[in-house]
C-alpha cells in the first residue's frame, strides 16, 4: 500500500469524491474542500434525510465516486460453543469482535447442559474446538442445544476430523478450516471473512441502507471497518507515538482499536490492530445504559466531584450535562480496558504513548478536558503518573483517510 | 504420542523447558510446547484441545507447591482429564527439599509421575515406563 503524503492527502485523495459517514446519531459529508456534521432527523429514512440536508451537494457527484459506509446498522450477533476457556472460546471470541460482531454468549460444551438457550434470534452460532488431528470434541448434547436454539447461520470451524460428523447433524452449517493450528496458535482468515461478509450482507439487507445504492455505485462498507483500515497509516496525520489506542466514543457504541503489543495476552494474530466495541456505551442514543454504568462504577462519584458537579447532572439536558457524560464515557472505557475490571481483554495501559480521540467527541471535549480525564484515570485506577499525549481527531480525518484507501480500492 | 508441557505460574527459566522440548521430541513424542509463564487453567485446556494424552509441567523458581495445590480443584471442574498422566519435575519446593517427603504430596495433588531435582532422562525414562505399564505403549 501507498503512502499517504500528510500535508495535503485530503486534497489530493479525495479529488472528485464524496464521502458519507451514517451514524447512529449524525451523518458526516465530506469532499475535498470539507466536512459537514448533521443531526439525523429520524422521522426520515437515511436516504430522505440525507437527500434533503445536502442534496445539492450529492448532486454535484457521480454515483461511482460517491462511498458511504455505516454504522447505523444494529450488526449482528452470535453465540459461541467452543471447548476450553485459553484456547477455542477465546479465539473465536477475538475473531467474533474483530469482525465487529456482538457477543451473545459462550458456551463451554463440557457444561452445555447447564446453559439456558438464549431466547433471542441468534445470527450465526460458531461452533470450534480441537486441534486437527483432536477427535470426538463433540457429541449429541451438542445437537440437542442447538435444537432449541433460533439462529439464522450456524459455522464450525473446529477440528477437521469433527466436521464429517458436524456436517452429518447440523442442517445447512457452513464448514470452515479450523481456527487452532497445530501449534495452538489462532488463525484467523476464513473465519473473519466469513462474519465480516454476514456482517456487510447484514448492513446490505437494511431497507433503510439499501435505499442509498440509489446515490452509489460503490459497496457500502461498516463504519469500524474503515476506521481500523486508518490505523496503519495514522501517523502520516498526526503526531501518534506507538503503541497507541484509538476511541471512537460516538452516539450509541464507543469503538476501541488499539494495537497487538498491547495485549496481555499470547494470542499470536497476523493484524496488527485489533478491535473493540462497547454497545450501549454512547452518549446519545445509549445515553440510558452509559449512566446505569456510571452509577454501578465506584469511582463515578470521585470523578463528578472532580468534575465539580453531582449526579443530578444525570437528570440535565444540557451541553454541559453531555459534555460530563462525554468525559464519563471515556473513563468508564479505560476502566473496561484495564486490569480494574476483568473484561473480555485487559490492555497494557502503563505502556500507551498516546491516545487518539474521533467520533462527536472531538467536537464536544477539548483536548484539555479529555487529559484531565485521562490523568484521573492514571491517577485513581493504575495508581500512577502516566500521562499518554492526546491526539483529537476534530476534522475526522482518520475516517476520510481509510474512506480514500478503500475508494482506491486498496 | 502428545505431549503438554510448559513452565508452571510466573516462572520464566525457559532452558528446562527448551530442552524438555528438544528430548521429548528425540523420544518420538508429539510436541506442544506452551513456554514460560503458563496458567494451570492453560495447561488443561491445551489438554483438551489436543487431545494429549501426557501433561508435562516444569517448575524452576520455588512456586510450584502453590500452583500444586490448586491441582484438585481446577482438574475436578474438567471433565475429559481422567486419563490423562500427569507429570511435574524441576525444584518443586523452596531450598533443596526431601523427595521423600516431597513425592507423596505432589501425588496427593494428583501428579501420577513426580521428578524433584530429577535429571531430565531420568525423569522421561520413568514416563516411558508408565506409558508401558498403562499400555498405551
Ligand atoms: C539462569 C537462572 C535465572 C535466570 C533465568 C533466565 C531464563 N530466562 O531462563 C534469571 C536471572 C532471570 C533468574 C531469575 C530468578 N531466579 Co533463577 N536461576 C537461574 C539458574 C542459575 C540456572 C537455571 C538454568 O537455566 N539451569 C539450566 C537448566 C537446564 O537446568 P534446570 O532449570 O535445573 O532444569 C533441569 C532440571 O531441573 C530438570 N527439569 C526441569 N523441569 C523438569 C520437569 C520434569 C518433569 C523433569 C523430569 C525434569 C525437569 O531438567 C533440566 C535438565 O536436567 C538457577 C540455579 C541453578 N543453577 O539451577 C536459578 C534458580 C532456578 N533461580 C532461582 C530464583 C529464586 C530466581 C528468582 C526468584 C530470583 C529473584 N529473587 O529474582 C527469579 C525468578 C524469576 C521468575 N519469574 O521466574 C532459584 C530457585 C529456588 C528454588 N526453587 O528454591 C534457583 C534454583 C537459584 C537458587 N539456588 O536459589 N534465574
Amino acid at each position: 500500500m501507498s503512502q499517504i503524503d500528510s500535508s495535503n492527502n485530503t486534497a489530493k485523495n479525495s479529488q472528485g469524491k464524496l464521502l458519507i459517514d451514517v451514524g447512529s446519531t449524525y451523518f458526516k459529508i465530506s469532499n475535498n474542500t470539507d466536512i459537514e456534521q448533521h443531526f439525523r432527523d429520524f422521522n426520515k429514512s437515511i436516504l430522505d434525510d440525507l437527500t434533503y440536508k445536502c442534496g445539492n451537494k450529492i448532486e454535484g457527484f457521480d454515483k461511482k465516486d460517491i462511498h458511504i459506509c455505516s454504522s447505523a446498522n444494529g450488526g449482528l450477533s452470535t453465540l459461541i460453543i467452543g471447548v476450553t476457556q485459553s484456547f477455542s472460546l477465546k479465539f473465536a471470541t477475538n475473531i467474533a469482535f474483530n469482525s465487529g460482531i456482538n457477543i451473545i454468549d459462550t458456551v463451554l460444551f463440557q457444561n452445555i447442559e447447564e446453559y439456558s438457550v438464549p431466547s433471542d434470534l441468534i445470527d450465526v452460532v460458531i461452533i470450534v474446538g480441537g486441534i486437527d488431528s483432536n477427535p470426538d470434541n463433540f457429541s449429541d448434547s451438542l445437537y440437542r442445544y442447538l435444537e432449541n436454539l433460533t439462529y439464522s447461520n450456524v459455522v464450525f470451524v473446529g477440528s477437521e476430523l469433527d466436521a464429517p460428523t458436524i456436517k452429518e447433524n447440523i442442517k445447512d452449517v457452513v464448514i470452515l478450516p479450523n481456527i487452532i493450528d497445530n501449534r495452538l496458535h489462532i488463525v484467523e482468515e476464513s473465519l473473519r471473512e466469513y462474519l465480516t461478509n454476514l456482517y456487510q450482507q447484514d448492513i446490505e439487507g437494511k431497507e433503510d441502507i439499501k435505499d442509498l445504492y440509489t446515490i452509489t455505485d460503490n459497496q457500502i462498507f461498516s463504519t469500524p471497518y474503515v476506521v481500523n483500515k486508518t490505523l496503519p497509516y495514522i501517523h502520516t496525520k498526526y503526531a501518534v507515538v506507538d503503541p497507541f489506542i484509538l476511541l471512537d466514543i460516538g452516539g450509541a457504541t464507543t469503538d476501541i482499536h488499539y494495537s497487538k503489543d498491547l495485549v496481555d495476552e499470547n494470542i499470536v494474530t497476523e493484524n496488527e490492530y485489533d478491535r473493540l466495541v462497547f454497545k450501549k456505551l454512547g452518549v446519545y442514543k445509549s445515553k440510558q445504559s452509559l449512566i446505569f454504568a456510571a452509577k454501578a462504577n465506584e469511582f463515578v462519584y470521585e470523578l463528578l466531584m472532580h468534575l465539580k458537579v453531582t449526579e443530578n447532572i444525570f437528570e440535565v439536558q444540557s451541553e454541559k450535562a453531555t459534555k460530563i457524560l462525554m468525559q464519563l464515557a471515556i473513563f468508564l472505557v479505560l476502566c473496561k480496558m484495564s486490569h480494574y475490571q476483568k473484561g473480555y481483554i485487559n490492555l497494557k495501559l502503563l505502556s500507551v504513548n498516546s491516545f487518539v480521540l474521533t467520533g462527536g467527541i472531538t467536537k464536544v471535549l477539548t483536548v484539555e478536558e479529555i487529559e484531565d480525564i485521562i490523568s484521573f484515570f492514571y491517577k485513581k485506577i493504575l495508581n500512577s503518573e502516566h500521562n499518554p499525549a492526546t491526539v483529537l481527531d476534530t476534522n475526522y480525518d482518520i475516517w476520510t483517510l481509510s474512506a480514500n484507501e478503500i475508494a482506491e480500492g486498496k | 504420542m502428545k505431549v503438554v508441557t510448559g513452565v508452571v505460574g510466573n516462572d520464566i527459566h525457559v532452558v528446562a523447558n527448551r530442552l524438555i522440548d528438544l528430548s521429548l521430541q528425540a523420544r518420538g513424542y508429539e510436541v506442544f510446547n506452551l513456554g514460560v509463564n503458563t496458567y494451570l487453567e492453560e495447561f488443561f485446556d491445551a489438554v483438551i484441545e489436543t487431545g494429549a494424552e501426557v501433561l508435562l509441567i516444569s517448575s524452576l523458581n520455588g512456586e510450584a507447591e502453590g500452583w500444586g495445590r490448586e491441582v484438585p480443584r481446577l482438574k475436578a471442574k474438567y471433565k475429559k482429564l481422567d486419563d490423562v498422566i500427569m507429570m511435574i519435575g524441576g525444584n518443586l519446593v523452596v531450598g533443596t527439599g526431601n523427595a521423600e517427603d516431597i513425592v507423596p504430596r505432589y501425588k496427593g495433588y494428583g501428579f501420577d509421575i513426580v521428578c524433584h531435582q530429577v535429571d531430565l532422562n531420568t525423569g522421561l525414562d520413568s514416563l516411558e515406563e508408565m506409558l508401558i505399564e498403562r499400555k498405551l505403549k
